[in-house]
């Protein structure tokens, strides 16, 4: 029975919108909750897929997880143990089993190092070890990523984005990564590239016991990759379930429109669908101003098919993820 | 169908310098495709395949490096015929070694100004032009709403700024831009990138060109708005019948919008032909280039039996290194022991393997 | 006409060439400049300390006021009380030397302390900085030194200090510029992600490979601007005094015969100023362009 990694309860993570040098004076200050209690679990060895618009919190999520940002509330446990608001020196020894691969490709990779100079940095951040073992590990790291030893003399700008890609998944496997928050790892990528670097998110996964945080907006990655996926609307998860239920059976209708933007699943009942939301109108996301109840009713289909009910939009019942069987978990009001 | 193609491309070629390297990059290294009138042409290609310095070189937007440097592009339209880069001999020597270009030439200013009064009464007028990265590309110091005007007073025979900006509201309207009288007045940086998009559709156009590049319209933008702005250009192109060169490196919005598509590779192009024929998964006779591409891309097959993806190994062309013979070979699956001599030593041509159907690779040459 | 070449043969794979084949010549030529010159105050200031002189520079000979370059061994001649322009020269560069070096300290020390307090803590300290910097940058400084000069003595000390304090404004900005696209490209989120240790990120990182060469550049500058200061306030009397030697008040002194035709007294000094000042600033221009890659292509 493979066992829990990571748990995050409720989590919350509020950005406080600082206008002017007497803000601290202010009694209202503009809070965006970017994200606004989210909670699930991942297994060792499983890919949870995190699905969504720009500005829905996604990445926030990932950032928050690894305290790159201080959570406003709610728990963390990773491994067993509560890392939401341990200091900073107690956290370091967690922080080399949870990490991160950047959306920025050149993130990580210091224009003014070479790969070697970047990757025994990274060896011999927790280890003193001497020169000869940190040539054996690099070796071996190189061959897990499947680049080529020429490579260790290059300048990051001199790599190309696969390149890139692998110096930084060596270097978060060098510290001992058990659990990876991957931030768009393939957008910025060639398409056939894309696929070697999927390929070889999923051997390392099968080879270490990796877990995954999967952030990205190509479904069609995602539903290859991952074991379960969310999908999250302004700050919230309004779906979550097996990969497969989620792209085949969504019950949320923010999942539906978001499937049917794939070409493929175009069958004629998701485009009828999404044709009724297109109607609507497209403004640029409110996040200082959510609605009150479902923060998806503005845009819902569902709402405008069953005529608006208050429900929907009424403060006090905002939709709470329900079980709706095989581990799959809505909020909604009427799920079909 | 007799009638002219609106533009046909010979034997392109764009290079740019790297002074570090002191080496060309061959960015656009022999491109030759047409485009008939009221089609859209998709252009397909990974980075360094050269399809946007392509579209930036029809319009004479290079201003970098040696730049244009041989080709035609021959533009027929019904207010003008002719060669765009008919003067380019003058102004550059090209010498060769080897088949390959090593030396070039190039009166740098005098190219410019010759461009400048060929192509100022093309662009916007005959051939309009829409950019990635929206937010960028428009200008932000006027609002769209002006941007279209502009346009629209430039280009068309409305001249009289009343009338132009009713004009301009109707093509707000017809992106699907909500509230236009409202947005009129938007600057770009208060509109979202989808909005922004629609826009500089919009502003393209307004001008009622004979042709229009779309460069990228939906790299950048979400996965819902990607779909909307793809529903956009193809209710736009039944209604208008506007000729496009559509350049993405998205293959299901290139298959959504073209009749015809052509595959960039490494700065030339492997194939082309109908659309159909191309993208569909399953059709034999494509260029292994083509085939290894769409077989990379996650399918409801590959997902459903959750197998690893069929990745072409190897990295995308570096347009500096450009090795000799075939620039697939290195990576190519479908290499045969009959033609391996041919492939490393000898680039093919285009040779046309059926009606309307083109492919630069030896599997198809006897 | 342009032309474009392509070497044939291999063409490298890497694209770092030494610098002395990327950059353009323009910049070397700059750096060259810049560095001989540097070279040359060095070696005068050590030599004016330890004495190793040509000539006395107090020296008063009266029977050879004001002779040209030669005259009787002085190189550069004498000023209106017959001391060899030369040795006055050596000793005058004591005047701006060690007084530039603590003014380029302090900017430096303190601007990069608070650019990086700033810039990677940011929050709370951001505010109040900004306020203590846009304080510091709106006084004249002029109005300043004088204050200081007139509450004090006409220490070039004091006025270097407060030269200093008054750069670490600009100091700290750039700093902490830097700081911020570090951050907005996640390279330090990446390394506190790792797990590096705070100081690793902040000096290995922040300051030696990324803020290097703007500090470098920073010190030259400064340089050029302490020479700037120290011997326009010894020309105009405040800095260094009579009959102590600084570039400044030569120029001065010999001001006066300048309309009789003599003009060499004044015209040494002037060159000198001209020359070093011009040197440091080519020096941190060329640097600058070397060390940040700025490329053509």
């Amino acid at each position: 029975m493979p066992k829990t990694i990571l748990e995050v309860i409720d989590l919350k993570k509020h950005f406080i919108d600082r206008r002017g040098l007497f803000s601290f004076f202010k009694q209202q200050r503009q809070s965006i909750p970017a994200v606004d209690g989210v909670s699930f679990n991942l297994k060792e060895n499983e890919t949870l897929g995190l699905v969504g618009e720009s500005g829905c919190g996604k990445t926030t999520i990932g950032r928050t997880i690894l305290r790159l940002e201080k959570p406003s509330s709610g728990k963390i446990i990773f491994d067993g143990k509560d890392i939401t608001s341990i200091p900073t020196d107690e956290l370091r020894q967690f922080r080399s089993q949870m990490q991160m691969i950047f959306q920025d490709l050149d993130a990580a990779l210091n224009p003014k190092m070479d790969v070697r100079d970047i990757l025994s940095e990274a060896i011999t951040v927790h280890h003193r070890i001497s020169d000869t073992e940190v040539d054996n590990r690099i070796g071996d790291l190189l061959e897990q990523v499947k680049l080529k030893k020429s490579k260790l003399s290059s300048s990051p700008h001199e790599l190309s984005g696969g390149e890139k890609r692998r110096v930084s998944l060596a270097r978060v496997l060098s510290v001992g990564a058990k659990f990876i928050v991957a931030d768009e790892p393939t957008s910025a990528l060639d398409v056939s590239i894309q696929a070697q670097v999927v390929n070889l998110l999923r051997q390392l996964q099968k080879q270490l016991g990796l877990s995954y945080l999967f952030i990205s907006h190509d479904l069609r990655v995602v539903e290859l990759i991952s074991h379960k996926v969310a999908v999250m609307y302004l700050g919230k998860i309004v779906e979550i379930g097996l990969s497969d239920r989620i792209s085949n059976r969504a019950s949320h209708p923010y999942t539906q429109i978001l499937w049917s933007s794939l070409v493929e699943k175009q069958s004629k009942e998701t485009v009828q669908k999404a044709k009724n939301v297109q109607a609507g109108r497209w403004g640029v996301f409110d996040f200082e101003g959510p609605a009150a109840g479902c923060r998806f009713a503005p845009r819902c289909p569902v709402y405008e098919s069953m005529g608006k009910p208050m429900l929907c939009t009424d403060a006090a019942s905002e939709p709470r993820l329900t079980d709706i069987g095989g581990s799959h978990q809505v909020a909604c009001h009427f799920p079909p | 169908m007799t009638t002219a193609p609106i533009l046909k491309i010979e034997d392109l070629r764009t290079y740019f310098y790297s002074r570090s390297k002191q080496a060309f990059i061959r960015s656009v290294d022999g491109v030759s495709l047409e485009i008939a009138k009221g089609e859209t042409l998709g252009v397909v290609g990974e980075s360094g395949s050269g399809k946007s310095v392509t579209a930036l070189s029809i319009l004479g937007l290079i201003s970098v490096g040696p730049g244009v440097i041989s080709g035609k592009i021959g533009f027929h339209s019904d207010r003008i015929q002719k060669d765009l880069l008919q003067d380019l001999g003058d102004f550059v020597k090209l010498t060769t070694r080897a088949g390959k270009v090593m030396e070039v030439t190039k009166d740098v200013v005098g190219w410019e100004r010759n461009t400048e009064r060929v192509m100022s009464k093309v662009r916007g007028k005959e051939i309009a032009m829409t950019f990635q990265n929206p937010k960028s590309s428009l200008n932000p110091f006027t609002s769209v709403g002006k941007q279209i005007t502009e346009a629209i007073r430039l280009h068309t025979a409305m001249k009289i700024e009343r009338e132009a900006k009713e004009r301009a509201l109707t093509w707000l309207d017809r992106v699907k831009i909500d509230s236009p009288r409202l947005r009129f007045d938007n600057y770009p940086y208060g509109l979202s990138g989808g909005m922004c998009q629609r826009a500089m559709i919009a502003v393209a156009l307004a001008s009622e060109p004979s042709l229009l590049i779309a460069d990228e319209p939906t790299t950048g933008l979400d996965a819902t708005i990607q779909s909307k702005i793809v529903d956009l250009l193809v209710e736009l192109k039944s209604e208008l019948g506007i000729t496009t060169m559509l350049i993405s490196h998205d293959i299901s919005i290139i298959s959504r919008l073209s009749e015809s598509v052509a595959v960039m590779y490494g700065g030339t192009v492997f194939e082309y032909g109908p659309a159909k024929h191309i993208l569909s998964a399953g059709f034999e006779s494509k260029h292994p280039y083509t085939s290894a591409l769409l077989a990379s891309i996650p399918s409801a097959q590959n997902i459903r039996e959750k197998g690893y993806l069929p990745a072409i190994e190897g990295d995308v062309l570096d347009t500096i290194n450009i090795p000799e013979g075939c620039r697939f070979y290195s990576r190519c699956n479908q290499v045969t022991e009959k033609i391996r001599e041919k492939c490393a030593r000898q680039e093919p041509d285009l040779r046309q393997i059926e009606s309307g159907h083109k492919v630069r690779c030896w599997l198809y040459f006897d | 006409m342009k032309k474009y070449y392509q070497i044939s043969g291999q063409i490298s794979e890497f694209s770092d060439l030494p610098f002395w084949k990327k950059a353009d010549v323009v910049d070397l030529v700059y750096v060259g400049y810049g560095l001989l010159i540097v070279a040359l105050v060095v070696v005068s200031y050590i030599l004016g300390s330890v004495n190793l002189l040509p000539r006395d520079p107090q020296d008063i000979d009266l029977q050879l006021i004001m002779a040209p370059p030669g005259t009787a061994g002085r190189l550069l001649g004498t000023d209106f009380m017959g001391r060899d322009i030369l040795s006055r020269l050596i000793v005058g560069i004591q005047a701006y030397f060690l007084p530039g070096l603590l003014a380029i300290l302090i900017a430096l020390c303190f601007g990069t302390g608070f650019g990086v307090l700033v810039g990677y803590r940011g929050e709370k300290f951001d505010t109040g900085i900004t306020y203590f910097t846009n304080l510091v940058d709106s006084f004249p400084r002029l109005v300043l030194i004088l204050l200081v000069i007139a509450a004090f003595k006409p220490d070039i000390y004091y006025i270097m200090l407060v030269v200093g304090l008054t750069n670490v404004p600009v100091v700290a900005s750039l700093v902490k510029g830097k700081i911020q696209f570090l951050k907005q490209k996640n390279f330090i989120e990446a390394d506190i992600a790792l797990g590096l240790p705070t100081r690793i990120i902040i000096f290995r990182h922040i300051l030696w490979h990324h803020c290097r060469s703007l500090l470098i550049i920073q010190a030259t500058l400064g340089m050029a601007e302490a020479i700037l200061i120290e011997t326009s306030l010894s020309y105009l009397g405040f800095g260094v005094q009579e009959p102590t030697p600084s570039w400044g008040n030569m120029v001065q002194s010999g001001a006066n015969y300048f309309m009789q035709g003599k003009f060499w007294p004044s015209t040494a000094p002037a060159l000198a100023i001209l020359f070093t000042i011009l040197a440091f600033h080519l020096l941190g221009d060329g640097l600058n362009n070397i060390l940040e890659d700025k490329r053509s292509t």
